[in-house]
């Protein structure tokens, strides 16, 4: 498997139907389905080096990548755009862990927050109108793949 | 004439450098600063301390605010230590600071008389949740006044329900906030816009048929919470947070004034302050720190630190893990040029001291507290309050007329 990036493909679809579910971070592409269907956005899937990216755009510049192993699993996900996400859908599993850990009195204040755990790590900064943010499940990251291009 | 010519030349050098916007120099001894006297018409006491009980703040500035139920004078409370956030927009009180017996706000509905409008406040950390009432609001030093604004109660005991989609953790007591409420003043008109005009968000606004209820809704911008700022008859076009100096040792307080309009009287002219326009949707501005271009920029007086990206100044290691404040073993000075969307560029001058020394002064002020910046981009660099002391920094609202300029901006 070459490293260099090359997009191996790339398709374009629109949400259609509106499917209630939860759960990206853990999740497989299903979840992802269901993820552009909560956010009525605009799917682009691009695939590098084994690893698939599924990136959402929403008609009001949010945009969400979600991070897929070659065996369709997201272990990352990442977001920037005005309006900070509904981290319960993004997280999934996750989400527990990542609320008790932001739980704990931590510096930054309201503007920016990291959770640096063995089993998940979680990076938000921002405020009104300009959010930014991505979490990874260490375990899941496949090798030789970079965790900063989680971006 | 030898002068003017040699002055000319290092003007265009500067233009050149900086893509055709002016240059101001922040070096060299600070300019004496003009801090504006509190009352009316348009200044307002800040106080930076260690916030209300049972919160031990660091580095937020605070005013007082009198709340009343619309029309009705007999009806009112006043409420310490509500923060001051050039970051944000609204004015939002925490209900554990509010007595909404006997000051009892009518609720927004959504149009329908009985389907009441709740709101997810979202921050970084977390979120706050509650209730959007109408206030006549004061300020009680510059008398400042709006009538009808629409307020968040956060954590409006009647509805204790928090919607799932609205994550957590919560953020809905005093002691969870960090103050009794937050006086958003920042660049934008509502805190949303037109994104919640046109379409139901996720996690920001929600319309209740019943009070555990809450669905994601759409909201007008007339609904919206609303720079109060905007709402003022006059001096309604931005701010200017004017705090004194603060040394190398810290401070367990600190004074100065929140200054409402820019260019509308005799004490908050733009005088020589360099304008530093905002991108329009973002509100954000560059930063080049050390060589790298830092595209996530923004100045805000609701960030307790100067958070910014330099892996040569070591990290604290005291808990928590990992600790994103900076420890030098000595203090140091850094330089970076901010440069609005407009090319005008000014250097800004900050320190950088021992986080864990600072904190064991027990102080409440420190102008030189700084920590790393987590924006996954790696683009952050977020000024915070402590840029602010010995500084006047204005902030002009989006589409506003503020000086000769027209918002978003900031300026120092």
């Amino acid at each position: 498997m070459k490293l260099t990036g090359a997009l191996l493909s790339s398709i374009v679809l629109t949400a259609a139907v509106a499917t209630p579910a939860f759960a990206a971070l853990g999740g497989d592409s299903a979840t992802v389905q269901a993820d552009v269907a909560r956010m009525k956005g605009a799917l682009r899937i691009t695939s590098s080096a084994g690893v698939t990216v599924h990136e959402i755009t929403t008609s009001y510049g949010t945009v969400v990548r979600e991070y897929l192993t070659p065996g369709d699993k997201v272990f990352a996900v990442s977001w920037h755009g005005p309006v900070n996400l509904d981290l319960r859908q993004m997280l999934g599993d996750y989400y527990t862990q990542y609320e008790q850990a932001a739980s704990m009195p931590h510096p930054g204040g309201h503007r920016h927050l990291v959770i640096e755990q063995p089993g998940l790590v979680v990076q938000i900064s921002g405020r009104m109108r300009a959010f930014v943010g991505r979490a990874w499940v260490p375990g899941l990251v496949p090798q030789n793949f970079s965790v900063n291009d989680i971006n | 004439m030898r002068n003017l010519i040699a002055l000319s030349l290092i003007q265009v050098t500067f233009l050149a450098a900086c893509g055709g916007g002016g240059y101001t120099s922040g070096g060299g001894p600070p300019p004496s600063q003009n801090i504006a006297t509190p009352g009316p018409p348009n200044v307002e006491t800040i106080t930076v301390d260690m916030g209300p009980s049972g919160v031990s703040a660091v580095n937020t500035a605070y005013v007082s605010i009198q709340i009343c139920v619309p029309n009705n004078p007999a009806m009112c409370q006043t409420i310490d230590h509500i923060e001051v956030d050039t970051g944000s927009t609204g004015l939002r009180i925490l209900a554990g600071a509010l007595n909404l017996t006997n000051v009892p706000l009518p609720q927004e509905t959504n149009g329908t008389p009985t389907v009441f409008m709740t709101e997810c406040l979202r921050f970084a950390d977390g979120s706050s949740y509650g209730s959007l009432r109408f206030a006549d609001i004061t300020l009680p030093v510059s008398m400042k006044t709006a009538s009808s604004v629409v307020v968040q109660v956060i954590g409006d005991p009647l509805y204790p329900t928090v919607p799932s989609t609205c994550p957590g953790p919560a953020e809905n007591t005093v002691t969870a906030f960090g103050a009794n409420g937050i006086l958003g003043v920042g660049p934008f008109a509502q805190d949303c816009g037109s994104a919640c005009v046109a379409t139901a968000q996720p996690s920001t606004y929600y319309s209740c048929p019943s009070t555990s209820t809450c669905g994601a809704s759409t909201a007008t911008l007339a609904q919206q919470v609303a720079n109060p700022v905007t709402l003022f008859s006059s001096d309604n076009n931005g701010v200017i947070v004017e705090l004194r100096p603060v040394g190398s040792a810290g401070a367990a307080t600190v004074t100065g004034s929140l200054v409402f309009g820019i260019g509308t009287q005799s004490n908050n002219a733009l005088g020589s302050a360099t304008v530093l326009q905002e991108d329009t949707f973002s509100g954000l501005i560059t930063a080049t720190y050390k060589g790298t271009a830092y595209s996530h920029g923004f100045i805000d007086s609701g960030s307790n630190g100067n958070f910014f990206t330099d892996s040569s100044i070591k990290t604290c290691t005291t808990p928590p893990s990992p600790n994103p404040w900076y420890c030098p073993s000595a203090e140091v000075s850094e330089t970076a040029t901010l440069q609005g969307t407009n090319a005008t560029m000014v250097t800004a001058n900050f320190s950088v001291a021992n986080a864990d020394g600072l904190f064991n002064t027990g102080y409440a002020a420190f102008s030189n507290l700084g920590g790393t910046n987590p924006d996954p981009t790696g683009m952050g660099f977020d000024l915070g309050l402590p840029f602010f002391y010995g500084r006047n920094v204005y902030t002009a609202i989006e589409n506003a007329t503020a000086g000769s300029y027209v918002g978003p901006y900031f300026a120092y």
